[in-house]
Protein backbone atom coordinates (compact mmCIF):
# COMPACT_ATOMS: atom_id res chain seq x y z
CA UNK A 1 0.00 0.00 0.00
CA UNK A 2 1.35 3.38 -1.04
CA UNK A 3 2.07 5.49 2.06
CA UNK A 4 0.49 8.93 2.24
CA UNK A 5 2.45 12.10 2.93
CA UNK A 6 1.40 13.71 6.24
CA UNK A 7 -0.53 16.48 4.49
CA UNK A 8 -2.25 14.03 2.14
CA UNK A 9 -3.72 12.22 5.10
CA UNK A 10 -5.79 15.25 6.04
CA UNK A 11 -6.32 16.92 2.67
CA UNK A 12 -10.03 17.22 1.91
CA UNK A 13 -11.27 17.10 -1.67
CA UNK A 14 -13.42 20.19 -2.16
CA UNK A 15 -15.77 18.02 -4.25
CA UNK A 16 -17.23 16.87 -0.94
CA UNK A 17 -19.64 19.80 -1.18
CA UNK A 18 -21.20 18.03 -4.16
CA UNK A 19 -22.11 15.01 -2.03
CA UNK A 20 -25.84 15.51 -1.77
CA UNK A 21 -25.95 13.84 1.63
CA UNK A 22 -22.70 14.14 3.52
CA UNK A 23 -21.84 17.36 1.73
CA UNK A 24 -24.55 19.11 3.69
CA UNK A 25 -22.90 18.41 7.02
CA UNK A 26 -20.31 20.91 8.18
CA UNK A 27 -16.96 19.61 9.44
CA UNK A 28 -17.46 20.76 13.02
CA UNK A 29 -20.85 19.08 13.27
CA UNK A 30 -19.10 15.71 13.44
CA UNK A 31 -15.57 16.60 14.50
CA UNK A 32 -16.10 19.52 16.87
CA UNK A 33 -13.50 22.27 17.10
CA UNK A 34 -13.98 25.94 16.29
CA UNK A 35 -14.75 26.53 12.59
CA UNK A 36 -14.29 30.30 12.88
CA UNK A 37 -10.85 30.28 14.46
CA UNK A 38 -8.07 30.96 11.90
CA UNK A 39 -5.39 29.65 14.30
CA UNK A 40 -5.14 25.91 13.65
CA UNK A 41 -3.78 25.17 17.10
CA UNK A 42 -6.69 26.67 19.00
CA UNK A 43 -9.23 25.77 16.32
CA UNK A 44 -8.55 22.09 16.93
CA UNK A 45 -9.27 22.24 20.64
CA UNK A 46 -11.79 19.49 21.35
CA UNK A 47 -11.58 18.03 17.84
CA UNK A 48 -12.51 14.35 17.62
CA UNK A 49 -10.45 12.61 14.97
CA UNK A 50 -12.84 9.70 14.48
CA UNK A 51 -16.33 10.68 15.62
CA UNK A 52 -17.60 7.20 14.74
CA UNK A 53 -15.60 5.32 17.37
CA UNK A 54 -16.47 3.92 19.82
CA UNK A 55 -20.02 5.24 19.36
CA UNK A 56 -21.22 6.21 15.90
CA UNK A 57 -24.67 7.34 16.98
CA UNK A 58 -24.07 11.08 16.89
CA UNK A 59 -22.19 11.08 13.60
CA UNK A 60 -24.01 8.39 11.60
CA UNK A 61 -27.03 7.30 13.61
CA UNK A 62 -29.54 9.84 12.39
CA UNK A 63 -29.46 8.58 8.81
CA UNK A 64 -27.95 5.09 9.12
CA UNK A 65 -29.96 4.05 12.13
CA UNK A 66 -30.35 0.39 11.12
CA UNK A 67 -26.61 -0.09 10.74
CA UNK A 68 -25.84 1.94 13.80
CA UNK A 69 -28.18 -0.15 15.92
CA UNK A 70 -25.87 -3.19 15.73
CA UNK A 71 -22.62 -1.35 15.20
CA UNK A 72 -21.02 -1.92 18.59
CA UNK A 73 -21.49 -5.67 18.24
CA UNK A 74 -19.75 -5.88 14.89
CA UNK A 75 -16.60 -7.94 15.44
CA UNK A 76 -14.59 -5.20 13.75
CA UNK A 77 -15.62 -2.85 16.52
CA UNK A 78 -16.12 -5.07 19.55
CA UNK A 79 -13.13 -7.41 19.06
CA UNK A 80 -15.05 -9.68 21.42
CA UNK A 81 -13.34 -12.93 20.31
CA UNK A 82 -9.99 -11.55 21.52
CA UNK A 83 -11.41 -10.96 24.97
CA UNK A 84 -13.03 -14.38 25.10
CA UNK A 85 -9.93 -16.23 23.92
CA UNK A 86 -7.51 -14.39 26.18
CA UNK A 87 -9.98 -14.80 29.04
CA UNK A 88 -10.07 -18.56 28.55
CA UNK A 89 -6.29 -18.75 28.40
CA UNK A 90 -5.91 -16.56 31.47
CA UNK A 91 -8.37 -18.18 33.79
CA UNK A 92 -10.75 -21.16 33.88
CA UNK A 93 -13.58 -18.75 34.69
CA UNK A 94 -12.63 -16.43 31.84
CA UNK A 95 -11.74 -13.49 34.08
CA UNK A 96 -8.91 -11.41 32.65
CA UNK A 97 -6.47 -9.90 35.20
CA UNK A 98 -6.45 -6.11 35.06
CA UNK A 99 -2.75 -6.09 34.08
CA UNK A 100 -3.65 -8.11 30.99
CA UNK A 101 -6.62 -5.86 30.28
CA UNK A 102 -4.16 -2.97 30.23
CA UNK A 103 -1.93 -4.89 27.84
CA UNK A 104 -4.85 -5.73 25.59
CA UNK A 105 -6.00 -2.11 25.58
CA UNK A 106 -2.51 -0.94 24.61
CA UNK A 107 -2.00 -3.51 21.88
CA UNK A 108 -4.79 -5.82 20.74
CA UNK A 109 -7.53 -3.18 21.03
CA UNK A 110 -5.68 -0.84 18.69
CA UNK A 111 -6.61 -3.02 15.72
CA UNK A 112 -10.31 -2.22 15.55
CA UNK A 113 -12.28 -0.50 12.89
CA UNK A 114 -15.20 1.92 12.77
CA UNK A 115 -17.55 3.47 10.22
CA UNK A 116 -14.99 6.17 9.55
CA UNK A 117 -12.03 3.83 9.39
CA UNK A 118 -13.61 1.85 6.55
CA UNK A 119 -15.62 4.43 4.62
CA UNK A 120 -13.64 7.66 5.08
CA UNK A 121 -10.05 6.95 6.05
CA UNK A 122 -7.55 4.17 6.22
CA UNK A 123 -7.67 2.47 9.63
CA UNK A 124 -5.79 4.21 12.44
CA UNK A 125 -3.81 1.04 13.11
CA UNK A 126 -2.09 1.60 9.75
CA UNK A 127 -1.61 5.31 10.46
CA UNK A 128 -4.84 6.50 8.91
CA UNK A 129 -5.17 9.02 6.09
CA UNK A 130 -8.25 10.00 4.11
CA UNK A 131 -9.53 7.79 1.31
CA UNK A 132 -10.10 10.01 -1.71
CA UNK A 133 -9.86 13.23 0.25
CA UNK A 134 -12.62 12.41 2.77
CA UNK A 135 -15.14 11.64 0.02
CA UNK A 136 -17.35 8.96 1.55
CA UNK A 137 -16.69 5.52 0.05
CA UNK A 138 -19.71 3.23 -0.03
CA UNK A 139 -17.46 0.23 -0.60
CA UNK A 140 -14.18 0.35 1.30
CA UNK A 141 -11.24 -0.05 -1.09
CA UNK A 142 -9.66 -3.46 -0.64
CA UNK A 143 -6.01 -2.57 -0.40
CA UNK A 144 -6.29 0.67 1.53
CA UNK A 145 -8.73 -0.67 4.08
CA UNK A 146 -9.23 -4.44 4.20
CA UNK A 147 -5.76 -5.78 3.53
CA UNK A 148 -4.16 -2.76 5.14
CA UNK A 149 -5.06 -4.50 8.41
CA UNK A 150 -5.41 -8.08 7.22
CA UNK A 151 -1.97 -7.98 5.65
CA UNK A 152 0.27 -10.75 6.87
CA UNK A 153 -2.27 -13.48 6.28
CA UNK A 154 -5.14 -12.48 3.97
CA UNK A 155 -3.15 -10.13 1.76
CA UNK A 156 -0.18 -12.42 1.26
CA UNK A 157 -2.47 -15.33 0.58
CA UNK A 158 -5.09 -13.62 -1.57
CA UNK A 159 -2.54 -11.86 -3.76
CA UNK A 160 -0.20 -14.88 -3.90
CA UNK A 161 2.67 -12.84 -2.53
CA UNK A 162 4.54 -15.78 -1.05
CA UNK A 163 7.02 -17.48 -3.34
CA UNK A 164 5.60 -20.65 -4.81
CA UNK A 165 1.97 -19.74 -4.22
CA UNK A 166 -0.57 -18.34 -6.67
CA UNK A 167 -3.15 -15.66 -6.02
CA UNK A 168 -6.54 -16.96 -5.01
CA UNK A 169 -8.67 -17.98 -7.97
CA UNK A 170 -11.14 -15.37 -6.73
CA UNK A 171 -8.46 -12.70 -7.01
CA UNK A 172 -7.66 -13.92 -10.50
CA UNK A 173 -11.30 -13.28 -11.29
CA UNK A 174 -10.93 -9.74 -9.94
CA UNK A 175 -13.16 -10.28 -6.94
CA UNK A 176 -12.91 -7.77 -4.12
CA UNK A 177 -13.39 -8.62 -0.45
CA UNK A 178 -16.96 -7.35 -0.39
CA UNK A 179 -18.00 -9.94 -2.95
CA UNK A 180 -17.96 -12.52 -0.15
CA UNK A 181 -17.85 -10.33 2.96
CA UNK A 182 -20.96 -8.24 2.59
CA UNK A 183 -21.80 -5.00 4.31
CA UNK A 184 -24.39 -6.86 6.38
CA UNK A 185 -21.69 -9.16 7.72
CA UNK A 186 -19.28 -6.32 8.40
CA UNK A 187 -21.85 -4.16 10.15
CA UNK A 188 -22.95 -6.90 12.56
CA UNK A 189 -26.40 -8.28 13.18
CA UNK A 190 -26.69 -7.44 16.85
CA UNK A 191 -25.57 -10.84 18.11
CA UNK A 192 -22.49 -11.42 20.23
CA UNK A 193 -20.34 -14.04 18.53
CA UNK A 194 -17.51 -15.98 20.11
CA UNK A 195 -15.60 -16.07 16.85
CA UNK A 196 -15.98 -15.04 13.24
CA UNK A 197 -16.90 -18.53 12.12
CA UNK A 198 -20.16 -18.32 14.04
CA UNK A 199 -21.36 -15.18 12.28
CA UNK A 200 -24.64 -16.18 10.68
CA UNK A 201 -24.39 -14.00 7.61
CA UNK A 202 -20.71 -14.74 7.06
CA UNK A 203 -19.63 -16.12 3.67
CA UNK A 204 -20.10 -19.76 2.77
CA UNK A 205 -18.48 -21.37 -0.26
CA UNK A 206 -21.81 -22.99 -1.10
CA UNK A 207 -23.44 -19.58 -1.49
CA UNK A 208 -21.84 -19.52 -4.94
CA UNK A 209 -20.81 -23.14 -5.49
CA UNK A 210 -23.96 -25.04 -4.64
CA UNK A 211 -23.75 -26.98 -7.92
CA UNK A 212 -20.81 -29.11 -6.72
CA UNK A 213 -23.17 -31.75 -5.35
CA UNK A 214 -25.39 -31.86 -8.47
CA UNK A 215 -25.49 -35.29 -10.06
CA UNK A 216 -24.35 -33.82 -13.37
CA UNK A 217 -21.40 -31.89 -11.94
CA UNK A 218 -17.92 -32.89 -13.16
CA UNK A 219 -16.63 -33.37 -9.67
CA UNK A 220 -19.75 -34.67 -7.97
CA UNK A 221 -18.12 -37.92 -6.84
CA UNK A 222 -15.23 -36.36 -4.96
CA UNK A 223 -17.43 -33.65 -3.48
CA UNK A 224 -20.06 -36.06 -2.26
CA UNK A 225 -17.46 -38.46 -0.81
CA UNK A 226 -15.85 -35.69 1.21
CA UNK A 227 -19.02 -33.83 2.18
CA UNK A 228 -19.03 -33.09 5.93
CA UNK A 229 -15.71 -34.92 6.29
CA UNK A 230 -13.27 -32.29 5.06
CA UNK A 231 -13.74 -28.54 4.76
CA UNK A 232 -13.45 -26.93 1.33
CA UNK A 233 -10.07 -25.47 2.33
CA UNK A 234 -8.59 -28.91 3.02
CA UNK A 235 -8.68 -29.65 -0.71
CA UNK A 236 -8.57 -26.16 -2.19
CA UNK A 237 -6.19 -23.97 -0.24
CA UNK A 238 -2.51 -23.54 -0.88
CA UNK A 239 0.14 -23.20 1.87
CA UNK A 240 -0.65 -20.22 4.11
CA UNK A 241 1.00 -18.02 6.68
CA UNK A 242 1.54 -19.04 10.30
CA UNK A 243 2.89 -16.86 13.10
CA UNK A 244 4.37 -17.53 16.50
CA UNK A 245 5.36 -16.07 19.84
CA UNK A 246 3.87 -12.60 19.93
CA UNK A 247 5.15 -10.59 22.88
CA UNK A 248 3.84 -7.13 23.65
CA UNK A 249 5.38 -4.36 25.71
CA UNK A 250 6.29 -0.69 25.86
CA UNK A 251 9.62 0.83 24.90
CA UNK A 252 11.61 3.43 26.87
CA UNK A 253 9.45 6.21 25.44
CA UNK A 254 6.33 4.42 26.60
CA UNK A 255 5.29 3.47 23.07
CA UNK A 256 3.54 0.15 22.57
CA UNK A 257 5.33 -2.46 20.50
CA UNK A 258 4.92 -6.10 19.60
CA UNK A 259 7.48 -8.69 18.62
CA UNK A 260 6.62 -11.89 16.86
CA UNK A 261 9.18 -14.61 16.25
CA UNK A 262 9.12 -16.46 12.99
CA UNK A 263 6.30 -16.71 10.51
CA UNK A 264 6.21 -19.41 7.90
CA UNK A 265 4.07 -20.71 5.05
CA UNK A 266 2.80 -24.20 5.60
CA UNK A 267 -0.25 -26.37 5.06
CA UNK A 268 -1.60 -28.54 7.85
CA UNK A 269 -4.81 -30.48 8.09
CA UNK A 270 -6.02 -31.12 11.61
CA UNK A 271 -9.09 -32.09 13.58
CA UNK A 272 -11.79 -29.46 13.61
CA UNK A 273 -11.71 -27.61 16.95
CA UNK A 274 -15.04 -25.89 16.24
CA UNK A 275 -17.07 -28.84 15.06
CA UNK A 276 -20.75 -27.97 14.98
CA UNK A 277 -23.89 -28.38 12.87
CA UNK A 278 -22.68 -25.45 10.83
CA UNK A 279 -19.15 -26.83 10.49
CA UNK A 280 -19.54 -30.60 10.77
CA UNK A 281 -16.29 -31.53 9.01
CA UNK A 282 -13.82 -33.67 10.91
CA UNK A 283 -10.83 -32.28 9.00
CA UNK A 284 -10.02 -28.60 8.54
CA UNK A 285 -6.98 -26.50 7.76
CA UNK A 286 -5.18 -25.29 10.87
CA UNK A 287 -3.01 -22.22 11.30
CA UNK A 288 -0.56 -21.57 14.12
CA UNK A 289 -1.55 -18.29 15.68
CA UNK A 290 0.84 -15.92 17.40
CA UNK A 291 -0.33 -16.29 21.00
CA UNK A 292 2.30 -17.47 23.48
CA UNK A 293 2.38 -18.30 27.16
CA UNK A 294 4.49 -15.19 27.67
CA UNK A 295 2.59 -12.81 25.38
CA UNK A 296 1.74 -10.49 28.30
CA UNK A 297 4.89 -11.03 30.41
CA UNK A 298 5.67 -7.31 30.20
CA UNK A 299 2.45 -6.59 32.06
CA UNK A 300 2.15 -9.70 34.22
CA UNK A 301 4.35 -12.77 34.47
CA UNK A 302 2.58 -16.04 33.62
CA UNK A 303 -0.71 -14.23 33.09
CA UNK A 304 -2.02 -16.91 30.74
CA UNK A 305 -1.90 -19.69 33.30
CA UNK A 306 -4.79 -21.55 31.68
CA UNK A 307 -2.98 -21.49 28.35
CA UNK A 308 -3.69 -25.11 27.41
CA UNK A 309 -7.45 -24.53 27.42
CA UNK A 310 -7.32 -23.63 23.73
CA UNK A 311 -5.18 -24.88 20.84
CA UNK A 312 -2.49 -22.71 19.31
CA UNK A 313 -3.24 -24.35 15.97
CA UNK A 314 -6.59 -22.84 15.12
CA UNK A 315 -9.25 -23.34 12.49
CA UNK A 316 -8.20 -21.39 9.41
CA UNK A 317 -9.89 -20.42 6.18
CA UNK A 318 -6.92 -19.37 4.06
CA UNK A 319 -7.74 -16.89 1.32
CA UNK A 320 -5.69 -18.56 -1.40
CA UNK A 321 -8.17 -20.92 -2.98
CA UNK A 322 -7.28 -22.79 -6.15
CA UNK A 323 -9.28 -25.42 -7.98
CA UNK A 324 -6.21 -27.63 -8.36
CA UNK A 325 -3.80 -27.87 -5.46
CA UNK A 326 -0.93 -30.13 -4.45
CA UNK A 327 -3.12 -32.10 -2.09
CA UNK A 328 -6.00 -32.68 -4.52
CA UNK A 329 -3.89 -33.65 -7.55
CA UNK A 330 -4.87 -37.24 -6.87
CA UNK A 331 -6.47 -39.19 -4.02
CA UNK A 332 -3.09 -40.26 -2.71
CA UNK A 333 -1.68 -36.77 -2.75
CA UNK A 334 -3.65 -36.52 0.47
CA UNK A 335 -4.64 -40.04 1.51
CA UNK A 336 -1.65 -41.65 3.18
CA UNK A 337 0.35 -38.42 2.95
CA UNK A 338 1.02 -37.91 6.66
CA UNK A 339 3.21 -34.84 6.05
CA UNK A 340 0.22 -32.61 5.37
CA UNK A 341 -1.57 -33.62 8.58
CA UNK A 342 -0.76 -31.98 11.90
CA UNK A 343 1.03 -34.66 13.86
CA UNK A 344 2.50 -34.62 17.33
CA UNK A 345 6.00 -34.11 15.92
CA UNK A 346 4.84 -30.88 14.22
CA UNK A 347 3.85 -29.32 17.51
CA UNK A 348 6.31 -27.86 20.02
CA UNK A 349 6.46 -29.95 23.15
CA UNK A 350 5.32 -27.04 25.31
CA UNK A 351 2.16 -26.73 23.21
CA UNK A 352 1.20 -30.37 22.85
CA UNK A 353 -1.34 -30.37 25.66
CA UNK A 354 -3.01 -27.30 24.20
CA UNK A 355 -3.26 -28.96 20.80
CA UNK A 356 -4.15 -32.52 21.73
CA UNK A 357 -7.67 -32.00 20.40
CA UNK A 358 -6.53 -30.96 16.94
CA UNK A 359 -3.49 -33.19 16.36
CA UNK A 360 -4.35 -36.01 13.95
CA UNK A 361 -3.45 -39.41 15.42
CA UNK A 362 -1.92 -41.94 13.02
CA UNK A 363 -5.09 -44.04 12.91
CA UNK A 364 -7.14 -41.10 11.63
CA UNK A 365 -4.87 -40.20 8.72
CA UNK A 366 -6.83 -41.43 5.68
CA UNK A 367 -5.29 -44.53 4.17
CA UNK A 368 -3.93 -44.74 0.64
CA UNK A 369 -6.59 -45.42 -1.97
CA UNK A 370 -6.37 -47.95 -4.74
CA UNK A 371 -9.50 -46.62 -6.41
CA UNK A 372 -9.25 -43.31 -8.24
CA UNK A 373 -12.25 -41.37 -9.52
CA UNK A 374 -12.27 -40.58 -13.22
CA UNK B 1 -52.19 36.11 -19.04
CA UNK B 2 -51.54 32.40 -18.67
CA UNK B 3 -47.90 33.02 -19.40
CA UNK B 4 -47.71 35.64 -16.68
CA UNK B 5 -49.33 33.27 -14.19
CA UNK B 6 -46.71 30.58 -14.95
CA UNK B 7 -43.93 33.08 -14.51
CA UNK B 8 -45.39 34.21 -11.20
CA UNK B 9 -45.60 30.62 -9.87
CA UNK B 10 -42.04 29.95 -11.00
CA UNK B 11 -40.79 33.09 -9.28
CA UNK B 12 -42.53 32.22 -6.02
CA UNK B 13 -41.16 28.64 -6.07
CA UNK B 14 -37.65 29.88 -6.74
CA UNK B 15 -37.66 31.93 -3.58
CA UNK B 16 -38.23 28.78 -1.51
CA UNK B 17 -36.38 26.10 -3.46
CA UNK B 18 -33.16 27.59 -4.81
CA UNK B 19 -31.53 28.35 -1.41
CA UNK B 20 -31.75 24.69 -0.39
CA UNK B 21 -29.14 23.76 -2.98
CA UNK B 22 -25.94 25.74 -3.16
CA UNK B 23 -26.38 27.85 -0.03
CA UNK B 24 -26.36 24.84 2.31
CA UNK B 25 -22.87 23.71 1.38
CA UNK B 26 -21.59 27.25 1.10
CA UNK B 27 -22.36 27.52 4.78
CA UNK B 28 -19.23 25.58 5.56
CA UNK B 29 -17.14 26.35 2.52
CA UNK B 30 -16.28 29.59 4.30
CA UNK B 31 -15.21 27.94 7.53
CA UNK B 32 -11.57 27.80 8.53
CA UNK B 33 -11.76 23.98 8.59
CA UNK B 34 -12.73 23.79 4.94
CA UNK B 35 -10.39 26.56 3.75
CA UNK B 36 -7.36 25.00 5.41
CA UNK B 37 -8.11 21.31 4.80
CA UNK B 38 -8.61 21.87 1.08
CA UNK B 39 -5.31 23.72 0.72
CA UNK B 40 -2.37 21.39 0.18
CA UNK B 41 0.07 24.25 0.71
CA UNK B 42 -1.31 25.20 4.10
CA UNK B 43 -1.40 21.59 5.21
CA UNK B 44 2.18 20.98 4.11
CA UNK B 45 3.34 23.95 6.21
CA UNK B 46 1.33 22.84 9.21
CA UNK B 47 2.29 19.17 9.07
CA UNK B 48 5.97 20.17 8.80
CA UNK B 49 5.53 22.34 11.86
CA UNK B 50 3.85 19.47 13.71
CA UNK B 51 6.57 16.99 12.69
CA UNK B 52 9.22 19.20 14.33
CA UNK B 53 7.57 19.13 17.71
CA UNK B 54 5.52 15.96 17.92
CA UNK B 55 7.34 12.85 19.16
CA UNK B 56 7.09 9.53 17.32
CA UNK B 57 3.84 7.68 17.83
CA UNK B 58 4.99 4.21 16.82
CA UNK B 59 7.70 2.23 18.52
CA UNK B 60 10.78 1.25 16.55
CA UNK B 61 11.00 -1.91 18.62
CA UNK B 62 8.13 -3.59 16.80
CA UNK B 63 9.41 -6.69 15.02
CA UNK B 64 7.84 -9.37 12.91
CA UNK B 65 4.43 -9.77 11.36
CA UNK B 66 1.29 -8.71 13.15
Amino acid sequence: MEPLAPHEKILVDSAIVDDENHGLIACHECHGGNPDDPNWKTAHKGVVKDPTYPDATAACGDCHDEINEHYTKSLHVSLSPYKLMIGKRANPNGKIPHEVVEGMDNHCAQCHSSCGQCHISRPTSVEGGFLEGHLFQKKPPMQEVCTACHGSRVQKEYFGEHEGTKPSVHRQKYMKCEKCHTGEEMHGDGKEYANRYEVENGPKCLDCHEEIYDKDADTVVTHRIHKDKASCHVCHSQPYNNCSACHVGKDKQGLAYYKTKESWFDFKIGLNPLRSDKRPEQFVTLRHNPVDRGTFDFYMKDALNNFDALPTWKLATPHNIQRKTQQNESCNACHGNASIFLQEKDVEEAERDANKGVIVPDNLIPRKQKWQPK
Amino acid sequence: MKCLRVLFVFAVCSVFLIPLGPFASEAYEDTQCFICHTSAKQLIDITREIAKTRPAVTSTETEGEG
